[in-house]
């Protein structure tokens, strides 16, 4: 009985003002690395990746973790981020800013047709259905004169930009990601989808609107994935469909919130910072690194199911960035 | 350990932070009917689930036959002959009542003499040798609860739990189950546990009984000896 | 006469997919749980038989003496190791892990077998029957049989053998069928194995009829799961009748439409009866 008094008497870390003057300073300091370009290029390199992947895995969080709508197809909205930015700075000629933002612009509007078709679905039924609009995508991309077909499309953008804007870029869409999501938990909102992965039925009975909450997750998903996604393809300088609406990107997310830990914000995090660095490792055998990375994930799953961070929270009682909105009153 | 069939000893299970069985004793001896009487939530099932496998011990064990058999699953304990009916004559609702009663032999000590022992329920149970082929889903309430008991009675058990198994049904027909019940004690000598919220009819029928209160077993003695305003005062715990 | 070939070329197509799709089904249906890895068993399986009959200089159809057993023990095994402890964790890790074996078996078979197609030839060339004016392609009759053969086999396993009744009986309820002495990890076990065993029967088929690669898992799990969502889970005349639904409307679409016009169909079941046609 003792243990679990101190369990709930969680320390929420990012509640004192203390650790959030540390978070902000980090942030600077992040800030001030890139502005100072004191960092080597290929420092640079590997920080953009982090950044974007932290992105991308915080929004899949928020969906399959915090939601319980573990999609299996946010590859689209990467893919179309892709095209968009190409067709824009390639064909347009138009400002790499203009092409995210068409980018963005275009995934938030397929985000919200198809939440239309698919939120009638749960659970598995959902997570299928995502992954068949995906590849509904790469094969219409396939056919489609306009787009290059399966050759793709090139990305060029004029100037193109240097390597520390863009990572200060990419800075900007990671901090952005994570205080969207720290701020839409806090908020009623994320009591509400919270309710919605433990019982569906229960929380539209006790009056959540689950369209509305699932409408918002997706689009605010989908818009902060393209965002990430165009920077990551303008870095790549080509996308064609095997490579933007690749189911490895799923794979990728999957693996840096498992293993980070799902339900967490701090997981994303850790979860990237590793995955780069493992990508590095990987790199040396071919073919081997999804495999190895689905092995890895597989294990977690098994042995550390709540994933670094959350295990680390668990044993060491605390609580970073805590998304929970009321924190649990001390036992008497 | 002691002759008793079925002895649980200082037991205890929960839900989370929920304390359900409080530091349960029981005894059931062989040929017995014991009558497990409370109100709603006092931990009756709780306890039979615990005891039947279904759910796990905090602390505690259960001896059956001698046996420690407290950290054993569900599907061991049947073997075991020990089996449960469980509240709302759960069936397997697509599969036909025929196969309904042979899923109860599936055991592999009861499978040599399924086609006897199928026999045997079908002559306890008439109305279930008129519907062999139906679905055991097209049923109604009572007619369930009578597969529910045949498939127990096909494994053969030394000792049968019934979980609140007049709930909901005609008083007709509850009557005619527990004389069905009745006979299966007297024929098969096998041990009984029912589990009911009717005081007056499970002091009728058993030899023993034993009240819960919040967990508790807070009385218990043999049925005959106790005058009804007793049993109804530790019943509502008052 | 037009018609009546369409028809033919329809159901003895639809029951390759019907094939496909009966090893999901029984998955969904018994053990509650989307095998995303289905489509890699099933190429596994095509593998399998094309590396064996040359090897061991045997008919193609013969290798499934050592693919269906094989293939079963690895179901088994999987569920029993991997997957079982998986869903003690609940449906989304579950979920999760048979992805991840999707992308560990794709690749695996990427490195190992190259990404080249391959195909199952046949020893000696096939021919058509003439019935009238209708034709009926040799190869599509084996295939016929063989899908026949399988569903038939698979409905006496579950209709007549205590195992099989107990393996309906878990899909019905799981409590219960604990309480009737049914060990419920050992029985999900037995029907990975079955549902894997039926993998490796269409992957001969399918390799058989068509070519495949190693990254063809993913079309196999996305005709399966239409056939699935169609005919309900865990029924076998229902996979049938949505197999051969299924295949007519390919064989009306035409080549070119085939693939496009089962993604379609699955999302307008799935929008319009979003548990399925048969579903609950």
């Amino acid at each position: 009985m003792e243990k679990r008094r101190l369990n709930n008497g969680k320390i929420k870390v990012l509640d004192s003002l203390p650790m959030l003057i540390v978070c902000i300073a980090v942030i600077l300091a992040l800030y001030l690395v890139c502005f100072t370009q004191i960092a080597s290029t290929n420092a640079m390199r590997y920080m953009i990746q982090i950044f974007l992947y932290i992105a991308m895995a915080e929004m899949w969080n928020l969906l399959s973790g915090f939601t319980g709508m573990t999609s299996l197809g946010q590859q689209l909205y990467i893919g179309l981020a892709g095209y968009s930015v190409a067709v824009a700075t390639t064909m347009l000629h138009l400002s790499l800013g203009l092409g995210m933002a068409m980018g963005i612009g275009v995934s938030i509007l397929v985000s919200l047709v198809l939440s239309l078709l698919l939120f009638r679905m749960e659970g598995m039924y959902y997570s299928i259905a995502t992954w068949v609009v995906a590849e509904i995508f790469e094969k219409l991309f396939l056919n489609w004169k306009f787009v290059g077909q399966g050759s793709g499309m090139t990305i060029r953008v004029e100037p193109y930009p240097r390597i520390h804007s863009i990572c200060i870029i990419s800075l900007t869409i990671c901090v952005c990601a994570i205080v969207v999501v720290y701020l839409l938990l806090r908020t009623k909102v994320g009591l509400g989808l919270n309710a919605m992965r433990d019982d569906v039925g229960a929380a539209s009975a006790v009056g959540v609107n689950v369209f509305r909450h699932k409408l918002l997750v997706c689009v605010i998903a989908a818009a902060f994935t393209a965002a990430a996604a165009s920077i990551f393809l303008v870095n790549k300088g080509i996308v064609y469909p095997e490579s933007g609406f690749s189911i490895s990107w799923t794979v990728s997310l999957i693996f840096i919130v498992v293993v980070g830990g799902s339900g967490t914000i701090g997981g994303p995090i850790v979860g990237s910072v590793i995955y780069v660095f493992l990508q590095e490792i990987l790199a040396r055998f071919p073919g081997w690194s999804n495999i190895i990375l689905g092995v890895i994930t597989i294990l977690t799953i098994l042995f550390l199911p709540k994933g670094i961070v959350g295990t680390l929270q668990q044993k060491l009682h605390f609580d970073i960035f805590s998304a929970k909105r009321f924190s649990y009153s001390k036992r008497k | 350990m002691s002759d008793a069939l079925l002895r649980v000893e200082n037991l205890h299970a929960g839900y989370g932070d929920f304390v359900a069985v409080d530091a349960v004793n029981l005894a059931v001896e062989k040929g017995e009917i014991v009558a497990l009487i409370g109100i709603n939530g006092a931990g009756k099932t709780t306890l039979m689930h615990t005891v039947a496998g279904l759910h796990k011990p905090t602390a505690g064990n259960v001896f059956f036959k001698g046996e420690d058999i407290t950290a054993l699953p569900a599907d061991k304990i049947v073997q075991k002959g020990l089996s449960l009916v469980p509240q709302g004559g759960r069936c397997f609702q697509r599969m036909s009542v025929q196969d309904n009663l042979l899923m109860g032999s599936y055991v592999r000590s009861a499978r040599k003499n399924a086609k006897q022992t199928l026999e045997r329920v079908y002559e306890l149970f008439p109305d279930l040798a008129q519907m062999k082929q139906r679905p055991a889903g097209n049923l109604s309430g009572g007619q369930r609860q009578m597969v529910a008991i045949g498939r127990a009675l096909m494994a053969a058990p030394a000792c049968m739990i019934f979980d609140e198994i007049s709930l909901g049904l005609a008083p007709a027909v509850i009557n005619d189950i527990y004389r069905k019940i009745a006979r299966i004690n007297e024929e098969e000598h096998t041990s009984i546990i029912l589990i009911e919220q009717d005081i007056r009819r499970a002091q009728k029928v058993s030899d023993t009984f034993c009240i819960m209160l919040k967990g508790k077993i807070v009385l218990s003695g043999k049925s005959s000896e106790i005058d009804s305003e007793t049993l109804k005062k530790a019943y509502f715990g008052i | 006469m037009y018609v009546a070939q369409v028809i033919i070329n329809g159901i003895m197509l639809g029951n390759v997919y019907a094939l496909l799709g009966v090893g999901m089904s029984m998955i969904l249906g018994i053990v509650k749980l989307t095998n995303l890895a289905h489509g890699e068993f099933i190429v596994l399986g095509a593998y399998l038989s094309t590396v064996l009959a040359p090897l061991l200089g045997i008919h193609p159809i013969l290798t499934l003496l050592i693919t269906v057993p094989l293939m079963f023990l690895l179901g088994y095994l999987l569920q029993y190791l991997l997957i079982g402890r998986a869903m003690k964790k609940g449906n989304e890790p579950a979920l999760l892990v048979t992805f991840g074996l999707s992308v560990i078996l794709q690749d695996g078979m990427l490195m190992f077998f190259l990404a080249d197609s391959q195909h199952i030839s046949l020893p000696n060339g096939m021919g058509t029957i003439q019935l009238g004016s209708l034709e009926i392609s040799t190869l599509h009759l084996m295939l016929f049989a063989i899908s026949l053969v399988t569903m038939a086999a698979l409905t006496v396993f579950l209709k007549y053998t205590y195992t099989g009744k107990a393996i309906r009986a878990t899909a019905d309820d799981a409590d219960v069928a604990a309480l009737s002495g049914v060990n419920i990890g050992r029985i999900y076990a037995i029907a990975m194995g079955v549902a894997l065993a039926s993998a490796a029967v269409a992957g001969l088929c399918v390799g058989m009829k068509w070519t495949y690669d190693p990254s063809a898992g993913s079309s196999y799990l996305l005709i399966a799961f239409v056939v699935v969502v169609i005919g309900g889970m865990g029924s076998i005349p229902g996979t049938l009748v949505a197999g051969i639904l299924f295949g007519l409307a390919q064989v009306i679409g035409g080549a070119s439409y085939g693939l496009p016009i089962s993604y379609v169909l699955l999302l307008i079941v799935l929008i319009v009866r979003p548990k399925g046609l048969f579903g609950k």
